[in-house]
This record gives C-alpha cells, structure tokens and sequence, in this order.
C-alpha cells in the first residue's frame, strides 16, 4: 500500500491554535505581561519543573510569566520522526566541558524550547529511594537530604497520576507501590532484559514505570511505539510539561514567553531581587519585574545565571556566600552494554525505557563500594548506535558499515549508576561569550574513586545480563545520563544554596526549583522528582501568600499538600492499583 | 561527487569466489526494503524533512576549493560507498560543510579542542601532514590501502606528524569528531535506513510488531549474504584494546 485510505497525511490548517498532539489543541491567544508590570512570580525556565510551577501558581491565582530560552513548540508542526531532524530539541548552545572525565552536554541531558529536558526524556519515572534521602547517615558518604522519604511521597503519589506513569501494579524496590496505568508491552530490549535477569534470578520489572501512557488519557492518546521517545513524541503519549501541566498554566492565566534568554537577575536591594534580565528573540534586552524570581533553568543554567548575577554584595555570584553554587554537580553513570544476537531485535520499536531493575540500588557492603545502580532498557537510533559502536569498539570504514548492517541484531541496556557529589565537579564561568553575550559555562568533571568501582562492577553485572539473555557478541561504551546539583538543598546555609523549600540561604525572595538543589542522585532517573519537589515548593509558596515576597523570616512548616491543584482528569483515569 | 579513487579492487568481495561483487543501488540484508515508499504514511513535517535531505542535498559552502578534495578522500575512506553506485551514493560531505557552514554546534566543546570550524580544517592538514611523514607523499597521491594506514595511525592515537596541531587538539577527539560528523551524516539517509532495515518514521501510523524482531507488513525480513571488505582497506579489522588505549572515551549520544 503506497498511501493511506484518506490520502497521504498533512499539515492541519488551524493556523490559530497551537497542536500537541493528535487530540490537544490550544489558543496561541494567552495573557501577556509588560515588561513594566510587576508580577508575583517571575520563573526563568520552563521545562520540568518550571511547567509545573506555573501551572500550580497561576491555579492558585498568582500572576506568574514563565522566561523561557527556547521556542513554544507545535509538536505537530515542528517535530518530526527523524534523528538528525530532532536536533533542535536540544540545548545546543556553547559550553565548555573538562577534567578527566568530562561531560557531554547538548543530546545528552540538556532540552530546549517549553517543556525543556521532559521533551526529550526516555521518561523512566521511577521514586527515589527512601535510603537516598539519607545517604551520610547509611553509608558515610555525601550528604543527607533536608528532607525526607516520606515529606515527598504524597507528591510522588501525586505526579504518578498527574503525568500519569504507566508500570506493574506492584513495583518491588525502594517504598514498594503500583502505578495507576498499566504496564506497556515489551520490544526486543525489554525481551532481552527480562530474559537475562530472569536467567540470572534477578528480580526484573517489565513494561514501565515510564510517564508513557499505555492507555488514553483525557485529551491525550495512548502510545504508538514509533520508538521516537528522545526525538520528542508527536503523539503526546508521552509525559512533558508541554503538554501536562504549560496548557492549565495557560488556561489559568500564566504567561509562557518563549525566546526569551535570562542573562542576569536584578537586585531591589542586597537582600531582594525586583526581577529579571532577558535578551528577546532579537537579542533586545529587558527586564520584568516580579515579586519573588524562581530560577529553574537545570544543573548548568541555573548556576551559570546565579554567578552572571555577581552584583556588589554577592560578589562571587548570587545567593553564593557559601561558595557552593556550581558545586556538587552530578551526572549518573551512563554505561550502555551492546549485545549481538542471532535473531533479530529490531530495538527501534516501542519506547527506549520499558524494562528495568533496581536490584543492585543500595548499598551492599560485600561489593566495596557505596550505593548502587539500575539496569533500563535503551535504544538508540542508528545515529546514536553508530556513534556507540564507534566508542565501544573503536569502528569505521567498513567495519562501521558492517556492523551497522547488522543494527537488527543488538540489543542494548544502561547501567544507570549513582556517582556522588564532589565539590570538584562544578560549573563556572567561562572567558568565551555565547552569541547574546552572556559568558558560557564552563564545567569540570572528574569521577572518583567510589564511582569508578561502581561503574566497573555496574557495567559488569550489565554485560553478564547480556550475556545470559543469548548475546552471542558483547561490547560497552562508558557514558552518563542526566545532571543534576550544582544548588543544592540542605539546611546549613555555610554548605548549601537553597533551603528545604528552595528557598536561597541570600536571597529572600530568590528562589531555585529544578535538579540542581538536588544534594544526591540516587539510582533513579531524575524527572518524576524534579516534578515532585515543584509541586511541593509551589504548595509551600501558596502556603507563605504574600509576606514571602518582603518578610525575611523563615518559616519552615510543611505545607499541606493541595492535590485540588493537580491538573485535570488526574484522578478520574487509569486502573485501580496496589496501596502498601 | 568528485571521484577519489576507482576501480574494483575498492570493492567488497564474495568470500565464496573471491570476486568482487558488483556496487548495486542498496546493499545491505534487505533488498527492496524502501523506506520512502512509505512517506505518504509519515506526518507532513516529517516527510517535508526527509524529502529535503534527499533531493536538495545543500551546496559546499564551507571548505575551500584546496580542502574539499582531501575532505572528499577522506571521508570515503572513514566510510566508504563503493559498493554503492555513484548515484546512490550518500553525499556526506555536503552534511558535513553545511553544519560546518551554519556553525551547527552539538551543545559543547571539550576545553582541549578548538571550535569545530577550526577542528576540521586543521585535522585535514595534520592527515596530509601524517601521509607525508609516513610515505612522503600528500595524502590525495596514496593508493587506498595507505590511505587507510595514515587514517588508522590517528584513530590509534599516534602522533607520527603534525606535533603542533596535535598539541593545540587532541588527536582522539578530532578521529571522534570526524567519524561522527560521518556516521552522522551517513545514518540521517533513508538509503542507509534501507541498507540497516531501520523501519524509519512511524507517526501517525505506529509499529505494530514489537517482538521477536518481526517485520511490520511494509518492512522486509532480513536475507544475509556474506562479504569481505576489500584488501585495499584496513578499517574492517576489529582489534578489543583499539580504541585509543589510554585516554577515556566517553559517548556522544543520547539514549537515556
């Protein structure tokens, strides 16, 4: 068949409305803010967090614009079902990457464009652990969180419904719990992962738990499994702020302004900022007032604006008198063991993240090192495969053209494995420009002891799965997945950036809500709490009211959660599931 | 396509009767697997891109008239298409200038590497300087298979020529850049798509196959055939400690 019933498919006509998928559409006709208006919150960055925190304050009827660096994207219009052609999604823009072991940046961890990094997550939405919160208290190392477990489960209860994640009914690790949509059915990746742990007795989770809908949900259809997880999904199966939380904090009266770079935060005085600085699409400069600024601009973003905000009396960067913003910085072991079969993968096919073990995820003192990793189901693209086979086994010519011919035939997993947080690994800033103007980071990375014996041991168990699920051929390349830190959390303000809340130590009416005040990563792959703890600053400011924006006291009382703000249908889909 | 090398010893051969087998329009384990016969089932942004990549391949804007050469031998030998006929030949090296042109950058640059838009430029000097060390001729005069021998000595990270560059770069991150800029070229193609069997776009329509490596109704099941890289090339060798022992090669690509 050379064309469908109907004709071949085209691009709609509403030319009026923004379209975010097959069943979602929205005006392009929203509230605009002047410049010269002062508004409640002003949040820089609107990606995983930033979504949600618009959504939650304009809801609770703030006056709030979101200053986003990228476009607002028409998944339907701007995207496409192509690897190379999805390059745009990312934070392309300069930076400069060292140490021993340095970072990649760009496809790797850094979105772009409203929705952010959510656009183009794998969106393996597992908890963290309760033992993550309390890392230096178990195992001596790191630090511990300024919260716990149990102050973020009601929000990871609630962002399982929001986005919603799909996954087993009973999911054994960590804080044991089910998912309100079912699991997915397996690809070839997820085949292979099952097969190997199952050989292996090592328990294994099928199907999820992925922010990938496996069945319809309100306006947005179920999964495809075109495979195109990381290239931004067309059919808004797949969770992004995009399109879970950006049109409710639409509807409820945000401002989403998109091509608008921060490149500075402005001081009423030296205790409070009065809004901030941005350079348009034409790289014309303004500034927006606001009552309270909330920087959620991801793990280098963020401490890049603090520090380009260096004024008289934060001389060594904004809400810096610790010295610790840029520091911390992490990114998980990224490992990815390939394996070559007899018969055919085909891993192009249903999402990348469908299959995953947390067994080896604490600490286990028989292995000699602290804390642990996971094991996921990816897959690359032919693209990212090659670039994978050219690290892993050193290919080209026609070596590369030959083992690219038998792409059919690998499968391959990721070790997702928890490095800790060393002041070494930093962002600062930079002598080169970028294209406004703005200095551009520059970032140190190095791994250490207790994460290069993880990484060995985690790539190890990884390679023996492969194996025994049949790999006839098995190879590795050594990679990372995510960031986070860089601001962290915590409650001493001599070694932390932020409170519990989000709340800068410096600054009273600074706030930073995004992975950077994460204080460690754990195993799990960062999204779902990012989401989580936007929530629960958003419940915390709506708590606080007014005085936030003026009073220098610090009040620490939890917030109640307001689960009437989640986004609509939150709990009128998805199946019953399993409560401990 | 400026033609570097010809004839049949740059081509792949039967293992069986050790002749070469003939360049056809699509190599590869999928004869007739086309994955652009099936565009009017892509959405309309998706099938405008590809489309474009195909049939208005971007004009060399970026290396001189002195560099395209060397670029273009280069290339053909960090991939080579001469099992491919000549007009079913991917143009990479239009890719490549175009990003190079447009200062596409990938979101970073390593703090001992120039801008990419120096690196390229430079790593062709330093490959003609390698080949005039190691044979005393500018790379463009070799046969292939010293070609691949020059091509073989920087992917292996020794430093036979050109100190001074390699001291402003580093020699494994410049064989990085230049094998993906290829590959990233190469793979972008629906014609590569159809060598690998890569089912390609699927939006709006969907996989419905999702085990056992089973082919959807519009894809191909595989036919294998056996071939040996041609004795004018070293590339198809695969050596377990090749990769540049030594320093850390962490990966490029997204995959979680």
């Amino acid at each position: 068949m050379k064309s469908p019933l109907l004709g071949r498919f085209e691009s709609p006509h509403e030319k009026d409305k923004r379209i975010l998928g097959p069943l979602q559409r929205i005006s392009r006709q929203y509230r605009h803010y002047l410049d010269s208006e002062e508004v409640d919150y002003c949040v820089v960055g609107v990606g995983s967090a930033g979504g949600v925190l618009l959504q939650r304050l304009a809801k609770a009827g703030f006056s709030v614009v979101g200053l986003e660096a990228g476009p607002f994207w028409d998944p339907e219009r701007d995207w496409v079902s192509d690897e190379k052609g999805s390059h745009k999604l990312y934070w392309n823009n300069l930076r400069i990457t060292g140490g021993e072991d340095p970072l990649t940046f760009g496809e790797n961890n850094s979105g772009k464009g409203v929705g952010g990094g959510s656009v183009h997550w794998a969106a393996f939405a597992p908890r963290f652990h309760p033992s993550d919160f309390r890392v230096y208290s178990e195992d001596g190392v790191a630090v511990d969180w300024p919260i716990s477990y149990d102050d973020l489960k009601p929000y990871y209860e609630l962002l399982e419904r929001e986005i919603p994640v799909a996954g087993p009914a009973y999911f054994p690790w960590g804080d044991p719990h089910g998912y309100p949509y079912g699991p997915h059915p397996l690809g070839g990746v997820g085949d292979v992962l099952v097969k190997g742990c199952t050989k292996l007795g090592i328990r294994v989770c099928a199907g999820g738990p992925v922010a990938i809908l496996s069945g319809s949900h309100g306006n947005r259809p179920h999964c495809i499994y075109r495979g195109f997880c990381i290239q931004g999904c067309k059919v808004g199966a797949k969770a992004s702020t995009l399109i879970t939380h950006v049109p409710e904090a639409l509807d409820y009266g945000a401002e989403v302004r998109e091509l608008s770079m921060a490149f500075r935060i402005g001081m009423r005085d030296k205790d409070h900022v009065n809004g901030v600085f941005y350079y348009d699409r034409d790289g014309h400069e303004h500034f927006q007032r606001a009552k309270a600024v909330i920087v959620a601009g991801y793990a280098i973003e963020t401490p890049r604006l603090l520090l380009n905000s260096a004024c008289p009396g934060h001389e060594h960067g904004l809400a810096n008198s610790s010295g610790v913003v840029g520091r911390y910085l992490m990114a998980q072991a990224g490992n990815v063991v390939l394996g070559r079969f007899p018969s055919l993968i085909r891993m192009y096919k249903a999402p990348p993240a469908h299959a995953m073990t947390e067994e080896f995820y604490e600490t286990d003192p028989g292995r000699g090192f602290a804390r642990g990793f996971a094991i996921q189901s990816v897959a690359p693209l032919p693209i990212a495969f090659a670039k994978q086979m050219m690290t892993a086994i050193g290919a080209w010519g026609w070596g590369m053209r030959r083992v690219l011919m038998d792409y059919n035939h690998w499968a391959t997993l990721g070790v997702l494995g928890e490095i800790l947080p060393w002041p070494d690994n930093r962002v600062e800033i930079a002598d080169e420009k970028d294209e406004y103007g703005i200095p551009v980071p520059k970032v140190t990375f190095n791994l250490h002891d207790n994460d290069k014996k993880m990484i060995e041991f985690g790539k190890k168990k990884v390679m023996e799965v492969m194996w025994a699920a049949g790999a006839e051929q098995v190879v590795q390349e050594s990679r990372y997945a995510h960031l986070v830190g860089a601001a962290r959390m915590g409650s001493d303000p001599a070694t932390s950036v932020v409170d519990k809340f989000g709340r800068t130590h410096d600054v009273h009416n600074l706030f930073i809500c995004d992975g950077s005040i994460l204080p460690t990563q754990g195993s799990a792959n960062p999204g779902l709490t990012i989401q989580s703890l936007a929530a629960r600053t958003a419940d915390y400011l709506i708590s606080q009211g007014e005085k936030i924006w003026t009073s220098d006291k610090r009040d620490m009382t939890p917030p109640p959660i307001r689960r009437h703000l989640a986004v609509r249908d939150s709990f009128t889909k998805g199946v019953p599931r399993l409560f401990r | 396509m400026i033609e570097t090398q010809t004839g049949e010893q740059l081509l792949p051969v039967d293992p069986t009767t050790k002749r070469p087998r003939k360049p056809t329009r699509q190599p590869g384990y999928y004869p007739g697997y086309s994955t652009m016969s099936q565009k009017n089932f892509w959405d309309a942004a998706t099938r405008q891109t590809v489309e474009k990549r195909v049939y208005d391949v971007p004009e060399i804007r970026f290396f001189s008239p002195e560099e395209l050469p060397l670029m273009q031998a280069v290339c053909d030998r960090v991939l080579p298409q001469h099992d491919r006929l000549p007009q079913y030949r991917i143009p990479i090296v239009n890719y490549i200038d175009e990003r190079l042109f447009k200062n596409e950058i990938d979101g970073y640059r390593y703090e001992d590497m120039p801008p990419d838009r120096e690196a390229h430029p430079l790593g062709l000097k330093a490959i003609n300087e390698t080949a005039s060390a190691m044979y005393n001729k500018p790379f463009l005069d070799l046969g292939p298979l010293e070609q691949d021998y020059v091509l073989k000595s920087i992917h292996d990270g020794e430093k036979k020529a050109a100190l001074d560059i390699w001291s402003r770069m580093s020699i494994q991150r410049y064989w990085h850049l230049l094998v993906q800029d290829c590959v990233a070229a190469y793979y972008a193609h629906p014609w590569a798509w159809d060598e690998i069997g890569y089912g390609g776009p699927a939006y709006p329509r969907a996989y419905t196959r999702l085990e056992n490596g089973d082919p959807e109704p519009w894809e191909k099941d595989e036919q294998r055939y056996e071939w040996e890289a041609p004795a004018t090339s070293i590339s198809d060798k695969y050596e377990e400690s090749a990769a540049g022992a030594g320093t850390t090669h962490h990966g490029q690509g997204g995959t979680h």
